[in-house]
This record gives C-alpha cells, sequence and structure tokens, in this order.
C-alpha cells in the first residue's frame, strides 16, 4: 500500500521533471491511436453501410414471396449463367431480416415495421459481377426476370465508400504501425532520461536492499501513465469527432447511417486504452531492461 | 559472518583484481584492509557486498552463499550489509534526516519505525542538530557521518566501509573512526579498506594487508606495515582498477583515537541495550 502510493508519488515527479519529453512521447502515442481509432470507426461506419454490399456484390435482387424453392434455384443457375455475372448467393428471409434490423438500427420508425410484420422482408439474391461497372446490365437483366419484386444496385457511392475504406485502412494501418514504434521508443526515451536523472537514487536503493521491483515500479507506471494519457486523448478525439460529424452532415442521403452502435465505440475505445497502456509498459520495460544502472 | 575461498576476480581484458583470497571473518569482528592503490582492497569490499561476482571461488556473506545466489534474492542480502563509501553518495535534494530515513523507506520500513529508528541512529552519529540541513551545507565529516547513520539505520549484521576516511583530514577521521568502533561494539562486523597508517597503527585492531590482489599478512591486532614490509610498494599502474588516490598521511601517525563523545557514548548504549536487530 505505502509502497503503491511511493510509486504513483515517484512516477509523477518524474513526469514533472521531464515535461517537454513526456509530452512529445504523449502525442505520438496520441497521433498514432487517433489514427488507429479513427480508421477503426470509420471503417465500421463503412461496414454498417455496406452490410448488403459485402463479398463485392453490387446488385441485390428482391424475390417475390411466391417464388417456391426449386424457382430460386432455378433463378440463381439462370443468372449465374450470365456472361457478366461472377456469382450469385441467396439470403434467405431470416438472414435478410437480421441484416435489416443493423441497416435499420438508427431509423426507429423504418425499424418498427419491419418488427409489426417481419415476413415484409423478402429473401433476395445477391449477385457479384465480374466487373463492378457493368452492374446497370445485370439490374436491366434482373428486372425483366419474373419472380423478382425489385431489383436495388450499389451505385458509385457505395463503390466509392469501399474503395476509400480500402485505401484509408491500408494508410493509416501503415501510419499506425510507423507512429505506433515511434510511441513506444519515445515513451522508452522518456524512461531512459528519468532513469538517468535518478541514478544516484537508484544506486543508494541498490546499496540498501531495495527490492527490484520497487525500484523499477515507478519507471512501470510512469510508462504506462504517459500511455494511458495518450490513448485517452486519442479516445476523446475521435469520438467527439463523430458527435460533431453526426451534427455537421445533416445533408448526406438518407440511407447513409453515421451513427455507429455505442456498445462498437464502447468496447474498441477501452480496447485502445488498454493498448496505449501496454505500449507504455512495453516502452519502459524496454528502457529498463537495457539500463545500465538497474543491473543487477 | 564473512567468508571467502580462494576468491580470484578477473575483469574483463584480463585484470586480476583479487587472487587466490582466502578469508574467514567472524561475527563481531573489526577488520582492516590495507595495500597500496590497486592492491584490490576495493574489489574486495565489492565482492563482499555482491556488487561484483567472483571468477573463481566461493563467497558466504552472513551465512548466505552469496557467490551462488540468484540475482534476485540479492536485494535482500544487501539489508543485512550497509555500504559507507569514500565519497558519501548523499542526496542532494535530501535534507539529512531524509537521507537517513530513505534507507528505510525503500526497504519497506513502516513509518513509525522510521520515526523512532532515525533520531536514534542521527543522535549516535551526533547530528541530532542537523537533521533539517541539507548535504552540501555539512562539512566532509558530517556528510560521512550522514552515510554512516544511513548504513547502519537498517541495524545490517555487516558494515563495509571503503576509504571512509579517504576525503577527509585526519581530525575529522578520528570522529569517523569513533563512530565506527561505537558501530562495532553494538555486534555488528566491520571491515574497512584503507590506506591511512596512523588511524589502522592506533586501531589495533585485524589487519589484513594485500598486495596486487594477494592476501600478503593476516594479523588480529596489526599495524599499517606489519613485520618487515613498511614501505608502500611501487604503484602497480596494470592493476590500478581502484579510485583511490593514493594519498597517505604519515604526518599524523602520532593521532591517537580518543574516547568518544558523550552524546555518541549514550547513543551508542542505548542502541546496545535496545538490542533490536531488525532481522536479517
Amino acid at each position: 500500500m505505502t509502497s503503491l502510493s511511493y510509486s504513483l508519488r515517484e512516477a509523477f515527479t518524474n513526469i514533472s521533471r521531464n515535461g517537454l519529453v513526456v509530452v512529445g512521447a504523449v502525442l505520438a502515442v496520441f497521433v498514432s491511436l487517433t489514427l488507429t481509432f479513427g480508421t477503426l470507426v470509420i471503417g465500421e461506419v463503412v461496414r454498417v453501410n455496406t452490410l448488403q454490399w459485402s463479398e463485392d456484390v453490387r446488385v441485390s435482387a428482391y424475390l417475390r414471396d411466391d417464388v417456391s424453392p426449386s424457382g430460386i434455384t432455378e433463378l440463381q443457375a439462370e443468372m449465374e449463367s450470365w456472361e457478366e455475372v461472377d456469382e450469385v448467393f441467396f439470403m434467405s428471409k431470416a438472414a435478410s431480416l437480421s441484416e435489416a434490423r443493423i441497416l435499420l438500427a438508427n431509423r426507429p420508425a423504418a425499424l418498427r415495421v419491419i418488427e409489426d410484420d417481419p415476413s415484409i422482408v423478402p429473401a433476395s439474391l445477391r449477385i457479384k459481377p465480374v466487373d463492378a461497372a457493368d452492374y446497370q446490365t445485370i439490374v436491366t437483366r434482373a428486372e425483366a426476370m419474373p419472380g423478382t419484386l425489385r431489383v436495388e444496385s450499389a451505385g458509385e457511392v457505395i463503390d466509392g465508400m469501399i474503395s476509400l475504406r480500402d485505401g484509408l485502412q491500408i494508410m493509416s494501418l501503415f501510419l499506425a504501425v510507423a507512429l505506433g514504434a515511434a510511441a513506444v521508443a519515445l515513451i522508452a526515451n522518456t524512461i531512459h532520461m528519468a532513469i538517468y536523472s535518478r541514478r544516484e537514487e537508484i544506486e543508494i536503493m541498490n546499496l540498501v536492499g531495495a527490492s527490484n521491483w520497487f525500484v523499477r515500479t515507478p519507471f512501470l507506471l510512469e510508462g504506462a501513465i504517459e500511455g494511458f494519457i495518450g490513448a485517452g486523448l486519442a479516445v476523446a478525439v475521435v469520438v467527439a469527432g463523430l458527435r460533431v460529424a453526426g451534427n455537421q452532415l445533416t445533408d448526406l442521403p438518407e440511407w447513409i447511417n453515421i451513427q455507429i452502435q455505442s456498445d462498437y465505440l464502447l468496447q474498441t475505445g477501452v480496447l485502445v486504452l488498454i493498448f496505449g497502456v501496454v505500449a507504455g509498459l512495453v516502452g519502459s520495460g524496454l528502457s529498463l531492461a537495457v539500463h545500465k544502472y538497474l543491473k543487477t | 559472518m564473512l567468508r571467502l575461498e580462494n576468491v580470484t576476480k578477473i575483469y574483463d581484458g584480463g585484470v586480476v583484481a583479487v587472487k587466490d583470497v582466502a578469508l574467514d571473518i567472524n561475527k563481531g569482528e573489526f577488520v582492516f584492509l590495507v595495500g597500496p592503490s590497486g592492491s584490490g582492497k576495493s574489489t574486495l569490499i565489492r565482492l563482499m557486498m555482491r556488487e561484483e561476482l567472483p571468477t573463481n571461488g566461493e563467497i558466504w556473506i552472513a551465512g548466505k552463499h552469496a557467490s551462488a545466489l540468484s540475482p534476485w534474492k540479492v536485494p535482500q542480502l544487501r539489508r543485512s550489509i550497509g555500504t559507507v563509501f569514500q565519497d558519501f553518495k548523499l542526496l542532494p535534494s535530501k535534507t539529512v534526516y531524509e537521507n537517513v530515513a530513505f534507507a528505510m523507506e525503500v526497504t519497506g520500513k513502516s513509518r513509525s519505525a522510521i520515526n523512532t529508528q532515525v533520531p536514534q541512529v542521527l543522535k549516535l552519529v551526533g547530528l541530532s542538530a542537523m537533521a533539517d540541513r541539507y548535504p552540501r551545507s555539512l562539512s566532509g565529516g558530517e556528510q560521512q557521518r550522514v552515510s554512516m547513520a544511513r548504513a547502519f539505520v537498517n541495524r545490517p549484521l555487516i558494515l563495509l566501509a571503503d576509504e571512509p576516511t579517504g576525503n577527509l583530514d585526519p581530525a575529522t577521521s578520528v570522529g569517523i573512526m569513533r563512530i565506527l568502533d561505537r558501530i562495532n561494539r553494538t555486534g555488528t562486523t566491520v571491515v574497512m579498506a584503507t590506506h591511512d597508517h596512523a588511524i589502522v597503527d592506533a586501531m589495533r585492531r585485524r589487519v589484513v594487508q594485500l598486495e596486487r590482489g594477494r592476501v600478503m599478512r593476516d594479523e588480529s591486532r596489526g599495524v599499517y606495515g606489519g613485520s618487515g614490509t613498511v614501505d608502500e610498494p611501487e604503484r602497480p599502474e596494470e592493476h590500478d582498477v581502484t579510485d583511490d588516490d593514493g594519498t597517505m598521511n604519515p604526518a599524523t601517525a602520532e593521532t591517537v583515537i580518543e574516547e568518544g563523545t558523550n552524546e555518541a557514548a549514550d547513543a551508542a548504549e542505548a542502541l546496545e541495550a535496545a538490542g533490536e536487530r531488525e532481522d536479517a
């Protein structure tokens, strides 16, 4: 107990002594994790909005309820024989219902309609074109088929969103990894300086028999605190950014849903905080492992 | 209390600092390690506090097989050893009281233990009045007394002193030796490396003389020069692995260790009477 409060006190003393270096390390954690968390959140927004267009599906043919299972199989085989079609997946009424629940999560009125009568959600055939640009031909041919209720295509907006997400994810992943490594190195550097500025105390602690953990804990805590602050800032900025975007982007098409479920935000946010703390511990651990004043 | 069996220490680069030393020091003994710079005194002290491991041979410290002790058990061993150095090693940002208390805080002693022990030890070294001063405002002798208080405050079984009077003038050194003597009288084993003739000759305690890393002489009530080997040997540069400055104080040979001050004597008696030694 005394030892924990001692370690915390010493950790904060170290942080206040090396202000600028600590700010640099915290900023690196912050930028790295903002990119990571931001990318995850944008990826989630895109995923929610493109749920029905995953697996490269670009055309959905909704089926009338009176088409028999064998009729559906025939229709699926027919469509797969078209030269502009790569693959056709069948989506049952039950699967379509759970998808609709996610898609309409933030539109209570629409959700209430399907909850009142789930049977109105139709089954569908999901069509993957050979070339995404060919979707218009497929739409025209599918609409002409008996048994189709309505045909929807992803359109250019969805295409744009998906390619944006893919590009963003690759770039952000690269930046986040590079900056994450820099953050760990910068934390290691602050701990290195903290150890150096306390070398006399450490020497005396070793002489009088302070336990290894007693000597090291303040430095580990310092790294963890720096990582936590950086991660906390990242979470705060991304959540705030999402709020602002939700309030500002009011002229988006109705079917684009910028709100994502708070469960996802909470879970990912906690993961990001843990990641920040772990990065801090790794940084200080690295520094402690190599420092000559701490050899036993 | 301290036992070295055929201990050899060779540093990186092949410098032989200690060669084939066998030494047995009993509980409560006061032992001087003497010899010229580079003779291996400091290395021996570092081996005795397990700051170094021997290249060959075995070392037992306070009943523990130190040369085979795993690194994570070293802190526990260190709690039974007090150390005093030529350069005091005080923390400039802490007061006298805080410097002494530090040794108890970092070994997990309770606040109440600290509040009773620190004033007692400061009284023993005669610094009660200076508890709130900072090291930079103290004389060298006073700083060394703070460092001795810190070394002794956890009641170690063994006190190792490496040239504790090396930076001090003869008159001040007498005061330091008086305190070491007090500490020894509480039953603490004291090993002191020095090349101060006057002190060794005046104290008349066990003398272990080292030369080029070997024990040349081991007398139970010896003097510095011993029989026949009064002259200090030429300083062997290739063996110079210590920080010793090589100075001696032959002019002070007549200095006699006087009786302790009343204050220090009272404190020592109080400590002896209390008889409470922290569990090693």
